[in-house]
């Protein structure tokens, strides 16, 4: 029984770190431009199948092909922006997310409908000569590909905390965060701003995704379920906070899987919605958020 | 001049959701087609879960986005109960009435949320019920090989057919009443409504158990006209992003919205060419989006402005001072 | 150097601004004054780029400033403070002061504005690692003004400096605006405060319901009569 309950704590914090590091881009979008991206997932999907085909037609490895990745996804996220999500945030707040709700609901069902079309329905894996190897720590069993989610999702949050509170930028993307109007009277180009955060946010997601099919698997109709994971996790943290997320989403993967232990595994995704309405009733600025105004 | 525009709208609005109520009827009273009868079907099942939803959606202005849990449950209470002996008009009128009861268990916590919490809330809610409903109940579900082998439409059709009817009347009560109005408000402005001494929590609540109920219905004449499935598809969120999309593609808050959006989409789907195969989802997807951008009030918005303009140039011809015609001005 | 000529703002349908025209010469301070509602913020954000201009011109130093975006004000020298906490309260002093040295041209002196910010407001110094929204009502505006000093404007804009602070803070702020004109840069305030503001500035614009209904320099308009009797019989 011990042996079961440890390797289930092992087993939720490494995917907690995948779901810190793909909540990381939604918060990013949400906290600056105050845009819902419901296609989130599905830019997770593309990142997946962007490594998938470098590594079987190429042979690139997925941990080298991820900076290409990351920067091709960052310029499918600036055309996304300039194209799309620019005339949503040109309304206030309010009508804003609802209406980039809306439309990324609509994105969901393009993208996904031309993931079927192009890359069929199949589900794939990435399989390197290390994917099958595990590091073994006393009882419990962790899996090299799994294990370096994690680091990449902790890197990453401390790549992005530096960015944040050290650097000109993102002292920028703090007060538009905060205010757009009050940072473009501070002289902040608040269009390049918004364009810059949504093609960051959709970066992360990418190496999230490149991670997803070395570790996982994927497939087009995958991109719901993990924005819903990265929606609950960005809830727990505190929605519009950029801070404290992969904290979040450890804390997530733990809950599920500890709950699956005790309610089996077809639970594990009702127990993780089930923590998350709860949270929403009792706590909705979430752990490190601050109340709503 | 404005008021005598706005009766005009009254009856042509009237006219179009007669007009499209019509069509359909008709259909199942002329043609013997298969496919054209499955086909009406279809739009009328997804017709009435889109009316359901602009209940909700559309008059209050709640944005729920785990509508399909609703319609799943109308759709498995019926399903088990007629499949195991009881008449159809029982088993609907006890999926109706446990999906009133279950929307009335689920809106008191639910309704608490505001705005985008509402709505991820009930998309939380949706998926978790697709998946606890797909772990209840794995196994497909299929009506026995007697009724497969001369399969009549006439039944299934004339049900979702009054299924239709009925939420289009309902919903046609709803806004023409107080309440609806109250909800409108609730829509527009709910601290304003509540100021006014609109119980906004209330008519939040009124329009979630009538949109649920409705949506239950539907899922009674899908389950009644299905021949197999698996229970979870009816819980599936594709129904929710379909209600979705054929609401706001026709206009969001109108009675005939929803109609004109379920026969667009289906008439649609079934008339892009095969080879096209997901790029009609792709299409959809962008119109969709479009109309939420641009043209916020969908095809019913689109139809209005056309009938307007060919209104127009009654009144300028009538303006225009008559002058003598000369055979130079007609180059 | 700033010059606005029949300015008119719309909410949609209701129009809030009607062909305003005011100037603000080098080296003044002008104070556009008026009761609630009068339309003067509306101005303010209208000129400033974030409210649409329905009719009307607004130039600054030759440049017409209608369809500039709000950031490139900035960078040519003109400065808003808007009402209230326009310092941003997740930030830090420090924070925010580096912040407000955000354009090219501000960031080619930060270190030396930063010292006369410093110097000006010892106050923020105490407080450097603090954040913004700790600090008490008159500190933040400082530290708005501070902000907005670290651009080193031609111009600064203020809306309502006065607004929800204590009298003893409010001659404070006054001193350091007149302080500000003295070295150079233009003032242009919108305040409900009339006397405080009559005090200081140059030349005031009085607007009521949208429309300009008399203007004059402070003496003149504090002996005319029927603005004594409108305003300063409070």
């Amino acid at each position: 029984m011990t042996q079961l309950i440890l390797q289930s704590v092992a087993s939720g914090i490494l995917v907690g770190g995948m779901y810190g590091l793909i909540a990381l881009g939604l918060a990013l979008a949400f906290g600056v431009l105050k845009v819902l991206n419901v296609a989130h997932g599905e830019l997770l999907m593309l990142g997946g199948y962007a490594s998938f085909f470098a590594f079987t037609f190429w042979g690139i490895d997925p941990f080298l092909s991820m900076p290409l990745v990351f920067l091709a996804m960052f310029l499918f996220g600036i055309g996304l922006y300039q194209f799309l999500f620019r005339y949503v945030t040109r309304t206030e707040i309010h009508t804003r997310i609802k209406n980039s709700l809306l439309i990324s609901f609509g994105l969901v069902l393009v993208l996904q409908a031309l993931a079927v079309r192009f890359f069929t329905a199949d589900e794939r894996t990435i399989s390197t000569s290390y994917s099958l190897e595990a590091f073994t720590i006393g009882p419990v069993r962790v899996p090299v590909v799994r294990l370096a989610g994690l680091v990449v999702a902790v890197a990453a949050a401390i790549t992005l905390e530096w960015l944040l509170s050290r650097t000109r930028f993102g002292r920028a993307l703090r007060a538009t965060s905060e205010d757009w109007t009050r940072a473009a009277l501070t002289g902040v180009n608040v269009r390049r701003v918004y364009m810059i955060a949504f093609a960051l946010s959709a970066a992360l997601a990418a190496i999230a995704g490149s991670l997803v099919s070395l570790g996982y698997s994927i497939s087009p109709s995958i991109g719901l379920g993990w924005t819903l994971k990265a929606l609950i996790v960005v809830v727990l943290a505190g929605l519009g906070s950029m801070r404290g997320i992969v904290v979040a989403g450890v804390f997530l993967g733990l809950v599920e899987s500890l709950a699956s232990v005790w309610l089996g595994g077809k639970y594990r995704e009702v127990v993780a919605l089930g923590l998350f309405l709860v949270i929403l009733s009792f706590r909705p600025h979430g752990f490190f958020g601050k109340a709503h105004a | 001049m404005a008021s005598s525009v706005k009766h005009m709208r009254r009856g042509t609005s009237s006219i179009a959701v007669l007009g499209v109520l019509g069509m359909l009827a008709a259909i199942g009273l002329v043609s013997e087609n298969q496919h054209l009868l499955t086909l009406t079907i279809q739009t009328m099942v997804l017709g009435a879960l889109a009316s359901s939803w602009n209940i909700l959606g559309g008059f209050a202005g709640q944005i729920s986005l785990g509508h399909a849990a609703f319609f799943g449950l109308g759709a498995l209470v019926t399903r088990e109960l007629w499949l195991g002996g009881t008449g159809l008009a029982l088993a609907m009128i006890a999926a109706v009435a446990i999906t009133a009861v279950a929307a009335v268990v689920v809106g008191v916590p639910i309704l608490r949320f505001r705005d985008i919490y509402f709505s991820i809330g009930t998309l939380a809610l949706g998926v978790a019920v697709f998946i606890t409903a797909g772990n209840l109940w794995p196994g497909i579900t299929s009506q026995p090989a007697e009724a497969l082998r001369n399969y009549d439409f006439t039944a299934p059709y004339f049900v979702a057919l009054g299924v239709l009817l009925t939420t289009v009347a309902v919903s046609l009560w709803l806004k023409h009443s107080k309440v609806g109005l109250g909800m409108m408000m609730v829509r527009d402005d709910e601290e304003a409504a509540k100021a006014t001494g609109v119980n906004s929590f209330a008519h939040k609540m009124i329009a979630f158990v009538i949109s649920a109920s409705l949506a239950g219905l539907a899922g009674s004449a899908f389950a009644f006209f299905s021949v197999s499935y698996y229970p979870n598809f009816a819980f599936s969120v594709l129904w929710t992003f379909e209600a979705l999309l054929v609401v706001f593609i026709g206009g969001i808050g109108t009675i005939v919205g929803p109609l004109f959006g379920a026969v667009f989409f289906m008439v649609g789907r079934d008339l892009l060419p095969t080879g096209i195969g997901e790029f009609q989802v792709v299409l959809f997807g962008l119109l969709f989006i479009v109309v939420v951008l641009l043209m916020p009030g969908g095809l019913t918005e689109a139809a209005g402005r056309l009938v307007a303009r060919t209104r127009r140039p009654e009144t300028e011809t009538t303006e225009k001072t008559p002058t003598a015609t000369k055979g130079k001005e007609l180059t | 150097m700033l010059r606005v000529d029949a300015l008119e703002v719309a909410y949609g349908d209701l129009q809030v601004v009607w062909r305003v025209s005011f100037q603000v010469p080098e080296d003044s301070i002008v104070a556009i004054l008026g009761p609630n509602g009068a339309g003067k913020t509306t101005s303010l954000l209208a000129l400033t780029g974030l409210l649409p201009v329905k009719a009307g011109s607004a130039s600054f130093r030759g440049s017409s400033l209608i369809g500039m975006p709000t950031h490139q004000m900035v960078e040519h020298g003109l400065v808003m403070i808007p009402e209230e906490r326009a310092a941003f309260a997740s930030l830090t002093v420090q924070e925010n002061l580096d912040l407000g040295a955000y354009t090219p041209r501000a960031r080619a002196t930060h270190a030396d504005t930063m010292e006369e910010v410093y110097d000006t407001f010892p106050r923020l110094a105490e407080r450097k690692s603090q954040l913004a929204g700790t600090l008490s009502g008159g500190e933040r505006q400082m530290l708005a003004i501070g902000k907005a000093l670290m651009a080193r404007p031609e111009l600064l804009i203020l809306d309502e400096p006065s607004l929800g602070l204590a009298p003893i803070i409010v001659d404070h702020i006054f001193e350091v605006i007149r302080d500000i004109r003295d070295r150079g840069v233009s003032v242009l305030m919108v305040e409900q405060h009339l006397e405080m503001a009559l005090e200081s500035a140059d030349y005031a614009y009085i607007m009521e319901t949208g429309s300009i209904v008399t203007e004059g320099t402070g003496p003149e308009l504090e002996a005319d009569t029927r603005v004594q009797e409108a305003y300063l019989s409070l």
